[in-house]
């Protein structure tokens, strides 16, 4: 076990540590100001990044889990097996975050277990929300002989090591589930979703690129630890990855043609849009790119090759979930939604945790075999058998994420003029004149008279007639209801007597806005 | 699914002036806070379950239709919506836990969020529910002094638009908007305008979008079992072929590459 030292202050830690005091301001925003005060959300856009972000791409990012273990533990193929802990370590850590986002996305964080009591089998996110409680259980167990092992308790580890292809098994399922229902979440609104990411097929989409992203992360995440910790690379491992990644990439590809071709919208993507162009953006960056480069056997097997490619696979995942959330939900909510710099500040939190967890796990756990550690300590990059290998330190990879990043906004934002026109209502309809009101009320008898109780000293009871109260030519009822009378409790009159005080008659009739009451009592009462 | 003596409204253009006392009395009803000093101006929000909108020259409600088969029901995690035996879709606070999903799936955009609040709720009309159960019509039909809301049974109200039309002729576009879309909804709304001119979704599918989801939910446990048999068969015989290599004495520490 490595000493505690004093950890030394270089660039990124410095960043993390912005970062994450950045995100406890917001969280106090949050706790103190609730929804309105920390985030950019409204009635018509209730979902944000954190929804968006934390959630759909943080549980679909996980997705390494459940690919890696099914890999090595049902499919035994055992060389995947030193590569299965970092995965489910990245995974549960990844759901525990997921969980912690949406406590800060939910109005109610504290009812956050009804779902569990509460059932609703209906519902898709009463679904995931089940899967999500479940797997990230599983993923512990899955997880729990790397601390027992470090705390030497032999017994249970049999145990663990007796149920664990149940336990693999069971958050395959789980896994396979709810990436799907992720996307299912969005069946409901066919006519809110853009077309171009509406599609019956939406769970299935969900699920292939989660799978997808699975690869890829593992890969991302080899690259990695590989540069923070010195950790061997095993590259005969990462390319057969990449080349299932791709396999998965086509297929999904074809299914998307098919689907496009069958709902008749070949033509959409093409149109010039805000939204078209975004999902140009996300197919070029996230399929045809990183297909092309694994496409290469060169490329694929060379070390900046498949990283690159499983960089751009992860960051096309990311541009499909906020646009299935953000993008395409934008036009028929009639409004452009910008996230809130406490939104970012939290969401950038969230991810910088997941990295610190991740770090001091790796150094205080046995996560990765203990002999790659030390024999990797003094970075020596290994060639990685077979494969021309290049040291993949020279890569700037935060910069590389900047790039994209920046890619992916400039597009959104290139596209900001046309957004704003297509998305924004234009001006609203001029307003009806009001000739036409009147032939509106023409059409209808207005309610009958009203007879109000007689006051002993009364010449006649009074009565009170709908029609001589309104103005044809500016018919308004609200200067009365509204103001003096109830619209449901009309039925009472004022009692006899008070008629004529301001709350009653007395309020108009004073003399200007109209008669006034003392003058002659014969307009109103009837002498008997 | 719908028991014919289901609740509902019916709502007509034809004969509504814009005066706003539904509006009005709706807030009177739910004890909201004035929110506008123009009654048309308003829109509808956590204070304002229902509006008058002037859309070119006709007076046009907005408020929860509350469908036949809710999507905001649908989606709520925790069933804090529901469609009652009686029409209105009604909304049980206490179990809501702020997830806005009802939000996102309700086609008409009426589940509206308390966002300002610590412990926010969703607010949506409901049908007046208390009051019908006492035998009251809703606040809004009982204030309307036209008859553009007309409160009674579903089927009675199908029955009267079809006089009405009957009784008016040109005087309708003969549509019932509430009979198909969404696959049904106890609010109608009959028109001399098409949908879209009204400033309600158009063309809505006589499926309700819940269904979409329930068609996937429904083939869920067939998956689960079949994948569940197939990766368990994978399991099986993945690790035999290494327990048999095992007993033959030939099984490898480190397993072959490729
Ligand atoms: S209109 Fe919207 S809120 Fe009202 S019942 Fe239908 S889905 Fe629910
Ligand atoms: S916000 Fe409340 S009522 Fe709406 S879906 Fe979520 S839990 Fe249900
Ligand atoms: S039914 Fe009741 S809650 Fe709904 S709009 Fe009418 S008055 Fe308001």
């Amino acid at each position: 076990m490595p000493k505690f030292e004093v950890p030394r202050f270089t660039f990124w830690r410095g960043v993390l540590l912005v970062i994450l005091a950045l995100g406890t301001y917001s969280t106090v925003v949050r706790v103190f100001q609730g929804l309105a005060g920390s985030t950019n959300l409204s009635d018509s856009f209730p979902w944000g990044i954190w929804i968006g972000f934390d959630i759909l791409c943080g549980v679909a990012l996980a997705a390494g889990g459940f690919t890696i273990s099914a890999t090595v533990y049902i499919f035994n193929l055992e060389k995947f097996r030193p590569i299965v802990r970092p995965a489910i370590l990245t995974a549960f850590l990844g759901y525990v975050l997921v969980i912690v986002a949406l406590l800060y996305d939910l109005g109610r964080p504290w009812n956050v277990w009804h779902p569990l009591v509460m059932w609703n089998p209906h519902s898709v996110m009463f679904e995931v929300g089940w899967c999500v409680t479940l797997y990230t259980t599983v993923l512990a167990l899955e997880f729990s002989p790397i601390v027992l092992e470090r705390f030497k308790m032999t017994k249970t580890l049999h145990v663990m090591h007796f149920i664990m292809p149940l336990l693999v098994v069971l958050g395959v399922l789980l896994s396979t589930l709810h990436q799907s229902s992720l996307g299912s979440f969005y069946l409901i609104v066919p006519t809110k979703l853009h077309a171009l990411w509406y599609s019956p097929l939406i769970p299935l989409y969900f699920f292939l690129t989660a799978l997808t992203l699975g690869c890829a992360m593992t890969i991302v995440e080899s690259f990695l630890s590989h540069r923070a910790f010195g950790k061997q690379l095993e590259m005969e491992l990462l390319v057969p990855l990449g080349r299932v990644a791709l396999l998965i990439l086509a297929l999904t590809s074809v299914i998307r043609f098919a689907d496009f071709r069958h709902r008749g919208i070949l033509g959409l993507p093409f149109q010039a849009t805000y939204e078209s162009r975004l999902w140009l953006a996300e197919m070029l960056i996230g399929v045809l790119a990183p297909g092309v480069l694994l496409a290469i056997p060169k490329v694929r097997k060379h070390t900046t090759g498949l990283f690159l490619a499983a960089l751009l696979i992860v960051m096309g995942v990311v541009m499909n979930r906020l646009n299935v959330s953000i993008t395409g939900m934008e036009r028929s909510s009639g409004q452009i939604y910008v996230p809130a710099f406490t939104e970012i500040a939290v969401t950038l939190s969230v991810v910088g945790v997941g990295f610190l967890i991740f770090a001091l796990a790796v150094k205080f756990l046995p996560v990765f075999p203990e002999h790659e550690m030390k024999e990797a300590r003094p970075i020596v990059v290994p060639a990685g058998g077979n494969v021309s290998g290049q040291p993949i330190r020279s890569l700037p990879v935060p910069a590389l994420v900047v790039v994209a990043l920046a890619f992916f906004g400039a597009v959104a934002l290139g596209a900001d003029g046309v957004r704003r026109r297509e998305v924004d209502p234009g001006p609203p309809a001029p307003s009806a004149t009001k000739p036409e009101l009147a032939a509106a009320l023409a059409s209808f008898t207005p309610p009958a008279e009203i007879v109000f109780p007689q006051a002993p000293d009364s010449p006649g009871p009074a009565s009170f007639r709908h029609a001589s109260h309104v103005d044809a030519s500016a018919p308004d009822c609200l200067s009365c209801h509204g103001n003096t009378y109830s619209f449901l409790g009309r039925k009472e009159a004022p009692p006899a007597g008070q008629m004529h005080d301001t709350k009653h008659c007395g309020g108009c009739h004073d003399g200007t806005s109209a008669f006034a009451i003392e003058a002659d009592c014969s307009p109103c009462h009837k002498a008997e | 699914m719908l028991k014919p003596q289901t609740k509902g409204l019916l709502l007509d253009t034809t004969r509504c002036i814009g005066c706003g006392a539904c509006a009005l009395a709706c807030k009177e009803r739910n004890k909201l806070p004035k929110t506008s000093d123009d009654v048309l101006k308003d829109e509808l929000s956590d204070k304002t379950y229902s509006v008058v909108k002037q859309v070119g020259p006709r007076y046009v409600r907005r408020m929860c239709m509350h469908c036949v088969t809710p999507s905001c029901a649908s989606a709520c995690p925790v069933a804090a919506l529901e469609k009652s035996a009686a029409g209105p879709v009604i909304y049980h606070e206490s179990k809501c836990m702020g997830c806005r999903y009802c939000m996102i799936a309700c086609p008409f955009g009426i589940p509206k969020y308390e966002w300002e609040k610590k412990a926010p709720l969703v607010r949506k009309c409901d049908l007046c529910a208390d009051r019908l159960e006492k035998g009251l019509k809703t606040g809004c039909a009982t204030a309307c002094p036209t008859g553009a809301t007309s409160f009674g049974d579903r089927d009675a109200l199908i029955a009267e638009a079809k006089e009405r039309f009957r009784a008016n002729p040109g005087r309708y576009n003969e549509h019932i908007y509430g009979i198909e879309e969404v696959g049904g909804t106890s609010v109608l709304i009959i028109s001399d305008g098409k949908a879209e001119e009204l400033g309600y979704p158009a063309g809505l599918d006589g499926t309700a979008p819940a269904f979409l989801t329930w068609r996937v939910l429904n083939i869920i446990p067939d998956i689960v079992m079949t994948s569940a048999v197939l990766l368990g068969g994978i399991y099986w015989i993945r690790n035999r072929r290494d327990e048999v290599e095992a007993a033959e004495g030939s099984h490898h520490e480190t397993p072959k590459e490729h």
